[in-house]
């Protein structure tokens, strides 16, 4: 009864989403695919870190990256992995280890250090099981946490300081304590306006119960940002404060009542506890004579000690003091450089050595305090030398990127400016990996938007904040500085991100924008101003020099109503889309003679930045549109299209829109297929199949929420690659099974996609060992992807992947991929393997077939009983400098090598048999002494014939012994691993090979026909069976093999099978 | 179609991870048939990252203390083996020369124990005093799978995801330590079919965790129940009194060394009379191959 009721159940359910049509939701889109290139050579900002020193020695280290999630180590930082990736937000702001339990992990989520490109995070979360899975805990709508303080005796109790809202009001900042492990939290110290948060909590050492909290007031705009009030002496909410029971009463230590403490106003305050000494409090207050205050009675009374630049220069970024866990007198700063006291304050000394610089984080290991991690904008740092000294973390591709693109070589390379580490090339394919060494730095600062100077290869373009642009020598690495220059009087108004933009249109005409749109038609020796003030020119939004609140800080980061985004149509020539910081779009379509503000129709809430502007690839009158409010607080993503040259606008996603969340940074529309859209927000990539009525994040499990800034299409692959801002860059191969997801193919069962043709691309050896604390980014698949969709997981029953030749014979059987959605499966493209006669080791060359020939084939899918086919064309790579009829005669060549290894297989086979034989009735109890010594000379003259057949001897060291087998092995490696026709030299040498292979079996007819004859005519006569020689059969082991490196690292690392990389150093020293 | 005769599970919420464990151990088979399983073998073939394909045959059987396992991959007459004797695993690597057997460590022959399993270690896992809690839904690919942790007494970890349709195990992750650090490989597991009556996966994908793109995919072609083990091919041959370890008819190809008697790559027939070069195993059954680890 239970059984049919669910059955039927079941059947209703499966029968439902017929009626549905089907969408194109993000499981089915997903299986595409992702690939990380990296790199973690330049790596990104870390926000914060916390450590623990094992009692086996080991270190657990848990980093905290700005915006690229929480990393992993359990050996001290020679390896990691991401373990936050399944979380909806990346932004990490804090980060505490329980001390009372090892399993438990805390991460306050948001940054902050609130720099204009700062992320945001959604609450506190918690890991119970040494960070594998987490649970949000609360405090969503703080947006950034600070620092997370565990009572050390009693893990429920957890303080979580959270500076709160930057862009917004909000009272949802502040102090909260929980007392129940996060279940329920009690808002403990509140700030005094709506802007005041916590910046820094400290327990006593002494007495969980007493508290130090500093108190911050700070708020950023488009346009401006202040920490303290709006000016050094306007009035600020920030204050500190102390409680000695809990947090339950709190008092503000001022000027007034407690000695040494500076007057207010004050700004970004952090007041920390010398482990070692309750006495002894480190304050650092910003006011309008920051400096560091220390106590030595326990906070009754202060002194002013240090005030040089590096403790007191950009106090909303650096402010983190941290106090050696032994020496109370020892105490660093995070700064642009950090700094080091030795005598509690009065003095510093640099501690920077040749790290990045711009510190926020480091932890002393507590048994070894000459031991110290620690985190600045360009990633992970140890030393071993008390903070003089520092290693570099190869191994965190955390990269924050802000946009990329791709030139015309084959294969593509990419380009991309980074948050302070510069603008960078890289490879997305190079044979062994791309390790950190395959990208090149081009120029300095902080970088943005880059490419490859379409008219000239040599030289590329790169900037850095404020539109310092810049034509890059590719080859001498010399910059020349083209950024347009302001008249008589005049003041350039170019963003901190300043939008450059190539001509679609013209080969190597560049545009870059101020408040004016500017264009060179001659790598920048001259530029025409193409436009007038695009922007609102609001002057209310041109005071940066005011900006920074207490300590001015006028860094190029505020520069606003400026343009931020260029799109030329390719369509029309002359026709340009502008979206500006200040909310306008602006239209020429006369190459910039006369402009249209079209943003009037565009109905967005008060306030808008806009974030990209797209002209169609498709049809002159339709542009896209990317507005970004989080400026104003507003996390939602906008997006809109025009079809009438932005007199309307339709738009495409906004506040409640399903599938899609996150502000907004970019919009594409495919190149291909007008109906198809990517869009960029702070918590990942989403697609549109369908012009935008529907919206699916594209999440391939192993790329996290992570803000996607720009996305790129490169001309020479139908490639997606994507500018991550806390993850490197990231590459989607080969777009065309996406556009294949119509409605049919969405309701199908199973369905293959059939791909463009497929290149045999050259393969060639790169890379070597750089040890396990070395990053390496992923290839292309090496293969043919064959493509398919079925709308349900395969669970129950066989599903199989076959590819066949023309006439029908299977040529390989590929493992089906079983997801829901999307599947790809890559298949070598390679013949099997020869036959090979068994020796003491493996042929290392001829573990894999050659190539296949280029041409046609035929895909085969069955599943549950329905077979589909699709056909597979196989060309040969772009760069090829031979051609098919090469190809066949290597083809051709490696089968006839291949004939030889059957014949020797076949032949050594027989030998076997042979002497398996003779060698039991040379042993055999009542045969004849004589028929006993007969048979073990016949065995003794088949070994010997073995012997010239294969390298027989064992024992696992580089003998150097070569046969025939080992000779046939070595053309047939000199043949195929090659991409030409084989030579006359190496044809010969087959032939010198087949000759020798044909006096051994001559030889072995020989003796068949002679002494081991006799032998069996004698073991008749003793009345034993006569010498069966066709008793050994061979069995094919049906084995495809492979190339021997794949082997060698396939083996590696998974179950158990023993070392086998060697395999290919042997093979090397052979 | 495919789900005809299933025993389908309903999924409803409010499930616990008993619940579970039982609605999977009914959709594999049951526990009668489960148990019935003496044996093990799985014939196909293994592709690893990059590219190479080895044929792969894996035998389990039960054990008098524990389950036993054997793994054999080979590839131009040359077979690596590795194996789990009750005691302790070994390994055999031919592939630079050498055919002796090396023992493998602690932490790796634990591992190997916990793949021998007949009954997998979730639902070895009262026996074995391991503890299973149910850690709610988890997305995989699009399948919203109930998510099982069966904790071993030693530490090690598995994390099921249950398909909701089929209640079949769609993706275990193993959390192991080896030599102190952890070691997380994942497993991807489809094409199931039933062998003696439990339904085992046909398909299984291994990674290590992070490089999904990375995978080692074994493809089992056949499968049989409880077939005729000769107990002496989990031995260690290294060990004392252990004789050679074919597992399977298709011989060891090669001599052990040089001047030992050859075993053909082939299988001589020789009359019945005379049968001098038989093999140590049972040459009837050239079909023995399997699968490793931990899925099911």
């Amino acid at each position: 009864m239970t059984r049919t009721m669910l059955f039927l159940s079941t059947a209703m359910a499966a029968a439902l989403p017929a009626y549905a049509a089907p969408i194109a939701d993000s499981a089915a889109i997903s299986g595409l695919g992702i690939r990380n290139i990296g790199s973690a050579t330049m790596s990104g900002r870390i926000a914060a870190l916390d450590a623990r020193q094992e009692p086996d020695g080991k270190v657990t280290l848990f980093v905290g990256s700005a915006s690229g999630g929480v990393w992993k180590s359990t050996d001290g930082g020679t390896n990691f992995r991401p373990v936050f990736d399944k979380q909806p937000v990346q932004s990490i702001g804090a980060v505490a280890l329980d001390p009372t339990n090892k399993e438990v992990v805390w991460v306050g989520t948001g940054e902050s250090w609130t720099r204009n490109s700062v992320s945001v995070g959604d609450g506190v979360y918690k890991s119970t099981d040494g960070g594998e899975s987490w649970t949000n805990m609360g405090l969503p709508t703080t947006e950034r946490i600070v620092r997370i303080v565990v009572h050390p005796k009693d893990g429920n109790i957890v303080y979580v300081c959270a500076p709160g809202k930057l862009w917004s009001d909000s009272a949802d900042r502040g102090l909260y304590k929980t007392s129940d492990g996060g279940r329920t939290w009690s808002h403990i110290l509140k700030g005094a306006n709506l802007s005041t948060g916590c910046s820094s909590v400290s327990m006593d050492p002494s007495n969980p119960d007493h508290l130090l909290a500093g108190m911050w007031d700070f708020r950023r705009k488009g346009w401006t940002f202040r920490s303290g009030g709006n000016g050094p002496d306007a009035p600020s909410g920030s204050s500190l404060r102390e409680s000695f029971d809990g947090g339950r009463t709190w008092t503000a230590l001022t000027a007034e009542n407690r000695t040494g403490l500076p007057k207010g106003p004050w700004g970004r305050i952090e007041a920390v506890h010398a482990p070692s000494n309750p006495n002894i409090v480190y304050a650092f207050i910003e006011n309008v004579r920051s400096a560091l205050y220390v106590s030595e009675d326990g906070g009754k009374t202060f002194q002013e000690r240090d005030r040089s630049r590096n403790m007191v220069w950009r106090p909303f970024y650096f402010s983190r003091i941290v106090v050696d866990p032994k020496n109370d007198k020892r105490l660093f700063k995070m700064n642009l450089r950090m700094i080091v006291s030795d005598d509690g304050g009065k003095s510093f000394a640099d501690a920077a050595g040749g790290s990045h610089a711009d510190w926020h984080d480091i932890w002393i290991n507590p048994t070894n305090t000459k031991h110290i991690i620690g985190g600045d904008d360009g990633g992970l740092w140890t030393s071993y030398d008390g903070g003089n000294r520092w290693h570099k973390s190869h191994n965190l591709p955390i990269s924050q990127f802000y946009h990329v693109s791709a030139d015309d070589k084959d294969p593509y390379q990419v380009y991309g400016g980074l948050q302070d580490n510069s603008t960078w090339v890289g490879d997305q394919e190079y044979p062994g990996g791309i390790t950190n060494n395959r990208w090149e730095n081009l120029y300095g600062g902080d970088g943005f938007w880059a490419f490859s100077d379409p008219a000239d290869p040599d030289y590329a373009y790169a900037e850095f904040q404020g539109g310092n642009v810049a034509r890059i020598n590719r080859k001498t690495l010399e910059g020349r500085n083209i950024q347009p220059q302001a008249g008589y009087k005049e003041k350039l108004r170019f963003n901190w991100n300043t939008p450059l933009h190539l001509s679609p249109n013209e080969r190597g005409t560049l545009y870059i924008g101020s408040q004016y749109l500017f264009r060179t038609r001659d790598q920048g020796v001259t530029w025409e101003r193409i436009s007038p003030d695009l922007t609102t020119n609001d002057k209310e939004r041109q005071r940066q020099e005011e900006s920074g609140g207490i300590t001015v800080d006028n860094s190029a980061a505020e520069m606003h109503t400026t343009i931020y985004s260029i799109s030329e149509s390719l369509k029309a020539a002359g026709q340009i889309w502008v979206g500006t910081d200040d909310g306008n779009v602006q239209l020429t379509r006369d190459g910039g003679r006369s402009w249209t503000n079209v943003s009037k129709n565009l109905k967005t809430p008060q306030g808008r930045w806009v974030s990209w502007v797209e002209a169609s690839r498709h049809d002159p009158a339709v542009a896209y549109v990317a507005v970004d409010r989080h400026t104003y607080g507003d996390m939602q993503p906008y997006l809109y299209r025009t079809a009438d040259y932005g007199r309307t606008w339709q738009q495409l996603a906004g506040p409640g829109t399903e599938g899609i969340r996150g502000y907004a940074h970019v919009v594409r529309e495919d190149r291909a297929n007008p109906s198809i859209l990517y869009a960029g927000t702070e918590f990942g990539l989403f697609a549109s199949l369908d012009r935008g009525r529907t919206w699916a994040q594209f999440k391939p499990n192993n790329f996290p929420a992570v803000a996607v800034r720009d996305v790129w299409q490169p001309a020479k692959e139908d490639d997606l690659v994507l500018a991550t801002h806390g993850r490197g860059i990231w590459i989607v191969d080969d777009l065309g099974p996406l556009r294949a997801l119509t409605p049919e193919r969405l309701a199908a069962n199973a369905v293959l996609i059939e791909g463009s043709e497929v290149q045999q691309r050259i393969r060639g050896n790169g890379g070597w060992a750089e040890g396990d604390a070395s990053y390496s980014g992923e290839n292309p698949p090496q293969g043919a992807v064959i493509s398919y969709y079925q709308k349900a997981r395969h669970v129950i029953g066989r599903m199989k992947l076959e590819v066949l030749d023309q006439q029908g014979n299977v040529v390989d059987e590929l493992p089906a991929s079983k997801r829901r959605g999307l599947n790809r499966v890559v298949w070598s493209m390679r013949t099997k393997p020869p036959q090979v006669p068994p020796a003491a080791s493996l042929a290392g060359y001829s573990t894999q077939g050659q190539r296949v020939l280029p041409g046609q084939y035929i895909v085969r899918l069955t599943k549950a009983g329905e077979v589909t086919t699709m056909p597979l064309t196989i060309g040969l790579d772009r760069r090829a400098t031979y051609n098919v009829a090469d190809r066949q005669a290597q083809f051709a060549a490696a089968e006839r090598v291949k004939g030889l290894f059957n014949r020797m297989s076949r032949l050594n086979a027989d030998i076997n048999g042979l002497r398996a034989q003779t060698d039991a009735v040379a042993k055999r109890e009542g045969a004849s002494a004589r028929l006993k010594t007969d048979a073990a000379r016949v065995s003794e003259q088949a070994d010997a014939l073995r012997k010239q057949l294969v390298a027989t001897k064992e024992g696992g060291a580089i003998t150097g012994e070569e046969r025939l087998r080992e000779n046939v092995d070595n053309i047939y490696g000199a043949i195929t691993s090659v991409e030409a026709a084989p030579t006359a030299y190496q044809l010969a040498r087959v032939d010198a090979l087949e000759r020798e292979l044909k006096e051994v079996e001559d030889a072995f007819a020989r003796l068949k026909a002679g002494d081991a004859q006799r032998l069996s005519t004698a073991m008749i006569g003793e009345r034993l069976p006569a010498i069966d020689f066709a008793a050994a059969k061979l069995l094919d082991d049906d084995a495809r093999g492979g190339p021997a490196s794949a082997l060698a690292n396939g083996l590696v690392g998974t179950r158990y099978y023993g070392p086998l990389r060697d395999i290919r150093i042997n093979a090397r020293k052979r | 179609m495919l789900v005809l005769g299933l025993p389908l599970a309903s999924p409803a919420s409010g499930q616990t991870a008993d619940e579970l464990v039982a609605k999977n151990l009914a959709a594999r088979g049951g526990a009668a048939k489960l148990e019935a399983l003496k044996a093990l073998r799985f014939n196909g073939k293994v592709r690893f990252p990059g590219d190479f394909e080895l044929t792969y045959q894996e035998t389990r059987a039960r054990g008098p203390a524990s389950d036993l396992v054997r793994v054999d991959m080979a590839v131009q007459g040359l077979t690596i083996m590795q194996a789990h004797d009750g005691a302790g695993g070994w390994r055999v690597n031919p592939f630079q020369g050498r055919r002796d057997s090396e023992r493998m460590s602690a932490d790796e022959a634990r591992s190997l124990a916990d793949s021998a399993l007949l009954s997998g270690p979730l639902h070895n896992a009262k026996k074995a005093g391991s503890t299973i809690s149910y850690l709610g839904r988890e997305d995989f690919d699009g399948t919203n799978a109930y998510k099982l942790k069966v904790t071993e007494r030693d530490g090690d970890e598995f994390v099921y995801l249950l398909d909701p349709d089929t209640m079949l195990e769609i993706k275990v992750t193993e959390t192991r330590r080896l030599r102190g650090s952890p070691v997380i490989y994942e497993y991807e597991l489809g094409d199931y079919e039933q062998v003696g009556g439990v339904y085992f996966p046909m398909s299984i994908e291994s990674w290590g965790q992070g490089n999904p793109n990375q995978r080692s995919r074994i493809m089992i072609a056949s499968a049989e129940a409880n077939p005729n083990v000769n107990a002496q091919i989990f031995a260690d041959p290294g060990a004392a009194g252990a004789s050679a370890p074919s597992s399977s008819p298709q011989p060891a190809p090669v001599d052990q060394a040089e001047d030992a008697a050859p075993v053909p790559q082939t299988v001589p027939k020789v009359p019945n009379a005379v049968n001098p070069a038989q093999p140590p195993s049972d040459p009837k059954k050239p079909d023995d191959k399997p699968k490793s680890s931990n899925r099911g």
